[in-house]
């Protein structure tokens, strides 16, 4: 008998400078609105969506972080237990490109070394403005063996594709684990801890 | 109504759990909980315990329908009925519950209403609170810890639902907290991963103060917990944490307060990292409240480089931490703790000197404030004082020592740096330490001087290489004032002036204690000579006149026995001589200082002897001075326009104070008149004789008390002998080898010298041998020819003196002829 309401629960958490549309990008996906007037983050956002995929329920736990630097050493705490990180930029904005190396020493500082990471160009709405060329990111994806996609929260452009995207690929790499690890573990959804992570053990 | 709804010809299939269950909820939502089934349920519950995880599957299920059909409603019943539940089962089987309750609290908090959340957060801190006795293998508080620290970030629009939500998630980390702290079995709370979420949720909270004002009392819950702000209960769940932390959490636990404080730069405005280690180190168990003073100075040798605003305030919290915490509870690394203060220190004198936080790069990237590293340094100095007034008297002493053995010695390597720049950090960091040292002895209140001050540290203090710079040396003055000070009496002298009666003083007096003496036997003749010689500097000024009469005053209340009033008189009667005698050539300024200096200090030992005769012969001094000379009294030197003009080298003898006259009247008490005879001669030591300030003015004073001391036959000697090489070599054979026509006269010195302490005996050898090398110092430079027939103890010594090697020599020399 199993009581929970989903088959596998993946815990993502979204990074990137302040301002590139974090905050958005969660608003999008898990409410379907666009708030145009959203304040900067206060330390850690979360919001729960669970999607249907090949007829699997499977739970997103979102952690949304503030982009802010004074809230660095708690953001980066929610990184460790991340199944899949979403760093995120601003095409618009070349500064929040070239952070993009920083933040990724701080994933490989702070997260699971088996972390999914994706790199996200938002605000492809403001293409006129654009800073940063496609290309560019997409060999910079490539250099550092990360998905990448463009996205706009405003336009909901790329928004469900992004995180249905990362539900499969965390699907299949759970899949390869639980393979991996021999039967004996115990199959997704029927988790002994509430938590997170227990279908599929990274850990 | 779902209950209602299968309560037809299958329901009496349905397990005997799951009606009980459905039967708890009412038709309508509105009505709540069917109370007498609630009864039913938990009787069944207690009864069959083997039950509960069904019960408790069943309801969460129900609940995550409800939550996912948004009837509230039920969700509120659904836990009200779970938390009936949890009271009810104190036993072993709550275990098996447990999951499925933690699965509905989780349920409601990811729900993206605040009531559901709250609702989930309450049912949680119920949970909380219940002891449980059997430890769980497998629950995971991950997502409530992570949960609960984003509620505490809340920024929902509305304010007043901002603060519920805040609350909630502080109360839940509260609950956290509580279940797992003492569960060896837990994932530990302790653990990194879980205090960077806990505490800087915590600090987040502590630091916004501005809602709590503006915030009117929920509608809901008006409990009594519900209307504090979530300051207060953050600081109170900070505390409960911090209070809880063993020696092995502290660190993980303060860690995160540090970067906290670092990341939203808290550290300038400061008050909020003061409030922060206060509410720490009153909240930690005192044994480990050192660890925190640690991290913190750990903190700062971390932050080196940083600003000074912020080293600034990282030294004044610690400087407030080390106030709180209990003198027993300093570990063993209190001189490391020093050492980094002091080590900072120098580092800001040498940013502030050369301007850049790196020597090498000399890069503008940091342009240093000298203002601002001024205050970082006075900060430093304080917090060495605040820090050192929380250990015990033998932790201080030890302190006192390190920062003495820190303080640079200018003679050691004055050949190796010459440099202005070098100079001025040398001097810099000698006064920035003897300040620090300044805050140590305020306030150290030492029962036994010997220990206090051992000769390790005494020996360095009083060296004369700290004694040309004028300020460095009243900065020992006082550092000495405070130490012999032990009843507060020191402000009472801190003006010179003439005291008619010291009775107006109210002077705390103790009697001088055999520890005491014991310690002024083995220093007096040190501190004796300090205060000599540091009265006969030309660089004096008013504060020093101050602190010399503060430091006779004193030592003559704390220390002195007879025999120590008698030397004292003597060295301000040899005080006066310096005056009047006036080798130095000393300003007008200064010999009237010294003059009105002994006045004040005469008139105060004549009043605390309580000899009417001593007494009487001060006051008539005093009174002809007063007519006839008031210049060289303190009401007329000791002003902001001392009229000083006045001839001060031809005295009449009555304004003068006489030492024979004041043998006279204290041998009449009772008093050692033939140790008051002999005038003061300071004691010598091996550094003066190294160092360049003694004057051959000097010398040839000594060699007149030298030779007059040595005959009891005064007036047969002329006082100014000239000397020769004969003369000279006499005095050599007669220290050296015996000498057959003196031996009667030996035997009367050899009396005498039995009376005299050690330290004079020796000061008096050693000024002869003094007096011989500098003589014969001379004699070389003038001959260029040595002398033909040198006494053996010479021969070795003086081919050196030719290339003037001075240093073997002449340490050499004394330790032969003196000792």
């Amino acid at each position: 008998m199993s009581m929970e309401d989903y088959d596998f629960l993946f815990k993502i958490v979204l990074i990137g400078n302040a301002g590139v549309g974090k905050t958005c990008l969660v608003r999008r996906f898990t409410q379907g609105l666009f708030p145009p007037g959203q304040g900067a983050t206060i330390g850690v956002d979360f919001m729960i969506k669970t999607v249907e995929i090949k007829g699997e329920k499977v739970k997103l736990q979102i952690w949304d972080t503030a982009g802010q630097e004074r809230f660095r050493s708690i953001t980066q705490s929610y990184y460790r237990s991340a199944n899949a990180l979403i760093l995120t930029y601003d095409i618009s904005c070349e500064e929040s490109f070239r952070c993009l190396p920083e933040w990724l020493r701080e994933i490989e500082q702070y997260a699971n070394s088996k972390v999914i990471t994706v790199l996200v160009g938002n605000k492809i709405d403001l293409a006129e403005k654009r800073e940063v060329s496609q290309q560019r990111a997409e060999e910079f994806a490539e250099t550092q063996n990360m998905y990448y996609l463009e996205t706009s929260a405003k336009e909901s452009d790329n928004v469900e594709k992004l995180f249905l995207d990362l539900a499969r690929r965390l699907i299949s790499e759970a899949r390869q684990n639980t393979l991996a690890n021999s039967a004996a573990s115990p199959l997704p959804g029927e988790g002994k801890s509430i938590g997170y992570l227990n279908c599929c053990n990274f850990n | 109504m779902p209950g209602a709804g299968i309560c037809g010809c299958c329901g009496a299939l349905r397990p005997r759990y799951k009606r009980l269950v459905d039967n708890i909820f009412p038709v309508d939502s509105e009505d709540g909980l069917v109370k007498a089934n609630m009864e039913k349920l938990t009787f069944y519950a207690l009864s069959a315990p083997e039950k509960l995880d069904r019960i408790g599957a069943y309801l969460s299920e129900r609940l995550s329908r409800d939550v996912a059909r948004h009837r509230y409603g039920y969700v509120c019943i659904a836990m009200e009925a779970l938390d009936q539940l949890l009271m009810a089962c104190h036993s072993q089987s709550i275990n098996l519950f447990v999951e499925s309750f933690l699965k509905m609290v989780a349920k409601l908090l990811e729900s993206e209403k605040p009531d559901l959340q709250i609702l989930g957060t309450n049912s949680f801190v119920k949970f909380a609170n219940i002891e449980e006795d059997t430890p769980s293998y497998h629950r995971s508080y991950d997502f409530f810890v992570s949960r609960f620290s984003e509620m505490c970030h809340s920024s929902h629009d509305d304010p007043e639902i901002r603060t519920r939500i805040r609350m909630a998630g502080i109360r839940g980390l509260q609950g956290v907290v509580r279940k797992t702290v003492n569960d060896e079995l837990q994932a530990n709370i302790w653990e990194p991963q879980h205090m960077d979420k806990i505490v800087p949720s915590l600090l987040y909270n502590l630091q916004h103060t501005e809602e709590a004002e503006s915030r009117s009392p929920s509608p809901l819950q008006t409990t009594e917990k519900e209307k504090e702000s979530p300051t207060e209960l953050a600081e109170r769940c900070l505390r409960e944490l911090l209070g809880r932390a063993a020696y092995g959490n502290v660190k993980n636990a303060i860690k995160p307060v540090l970067i906290h404080l670092d990341n939203h730069s808290l550290w300038e405005p400061k008050i909020f990292a003061i409030i922060c280690f206060k509410i720490i180190m009153y909240s930690i168990q005192p044994q480990h409240s050192h660890l925190v003073i640690q991290q913190l100075i750990g903190h700062l040798d971390a932050n080196s480089k940083s600003a000074a605003v912020v080293r600034a305030g990282i030294v004044e919290v610690v400087s407030e931490a080390a106030g709180i915490a209990a003198s027993g509870s300093i570990g063993p690394t209190v001189l490391e703790v020093f050492n980094t203060l002091l080590k900072q220190l120098q580092l800001s004198i040498d940013y502030e000197l050369t301007g850049s936080y790196d020597s090498k790069i000399n890069i503008g990237t940091k342009i240093i404030k000298e203002q601002e590293e001024r205050m970082f340094q006075e900060a430093v100095i304080k917090t060495i004082g605040s820090f050192a007034n929380s250990l015990p008297t033998y932790n201080k002493t030890e302190v006192m020592l390190f920062i003495m053995s820190k303080v640079p010695h200018p003679t050691l390597q004055h050949n190796l740096e010459t440099g202005r720049l070098r100079d001025i950090r040398k001097r810099l960091i000698q006064m920035m330490l003897l300040k620090s040292l300044l805050q140590v002895t305020i306030g150290f209140q030492c029962r036994n001087m010997l220990t206090a001050l051992p000769t390790s540290f005494l020996d360095p203090l009083l060296s004369a290489a700290l004694m040309e710079d004028a300020e460095i040396r009243l900065f020992i003055l006082e550092i000495l004032l405070s130490l012999i000070d032990r009843h507060g009496n020191r402000h009472k002298f801190s003006t010179i002036r003439l005291i008619d009666d010291i009775s107006v003083l109210n002077l705390k007096v103790d009697k001088c204690s055999r520890e005491d003496t014991l310690f002024m036997k083995k220093h007096s003749q040190q501190l004796y000579r300090h205060i000599y010689l540091s009265c006969n500097e030309p660089t004096n000024i008013h504060p020093h006149y101050e602190a010399l009469y503060g430091m006779l005053a004193t030592i003559s209340i704390e220390l002195a026995n007879e025999e120590v009033v008698v030397d004292l008189i003597r060295l301000v009667l040899a005080v006066q001589d310096l005056a009047l005698n006036n080798e130095d050539n000393l300003s007008v300024y200064n010999r009237c200082a010294l003059y009105a200096l002994s006045a004040a200090y005469l008139n105060l030992i004549s009043q605390l002897t309580t000899l009417p005769a001593f007494c009487q012969h001060i006051n008539e001094v005093i009174e002809v001075r007063q007519k006839k000379a008031s210049y060289l009294l303190p009401e007329e030197v000791f002003v902001e326009k001392p009229r000083v003009s006045k001839d001060v080298d031809n005295l009449e003898m009555e304004v003068v104070f006489l030492q024979s006259k004041i043998s006279e009247v204290l041998g009449g008490s009772g008093y050692n008149s033939d140790r008051l005879n002999t005038p003061y001669v300071p004691q010598l030591t091996d550094e003066d004789r190294l160092s360049k300030r003694k004057s051959i003015g000097d010398t040839i004073s000594l060699q007149i008390e030298v030779e007059s001391r040595n005959s009891p036959e005064r007036e047969e000697r002329a006082p100014a002998e000239e000397i020769t090489f004969e003369t000279l070599k006499k005095a050599i054979v007669d220290s050296v080898a015996v000498e057959e026509q003196e031996r009667e006269r030996r035997r009367q010195v050899v009396e005498k010298f039995q009376k005299a302490p050690f330290e004079e005996i020796a000061a008096h050898c050693g000024a002869r041998a003094t007096l011989l090398q500098s003589k014969l110092n001379q004699i070389f430079e003038i001959t260029i020819r040595p002398p033909p027939s040198p006494s053996g103890t010479i021969t070795a010594a003086y081919g050196q003196t030719q290339h003037h090697s001075i240093p073997v020599y002449e340490m050499k020399f004394p330790d032969l002829c003196v000792y």
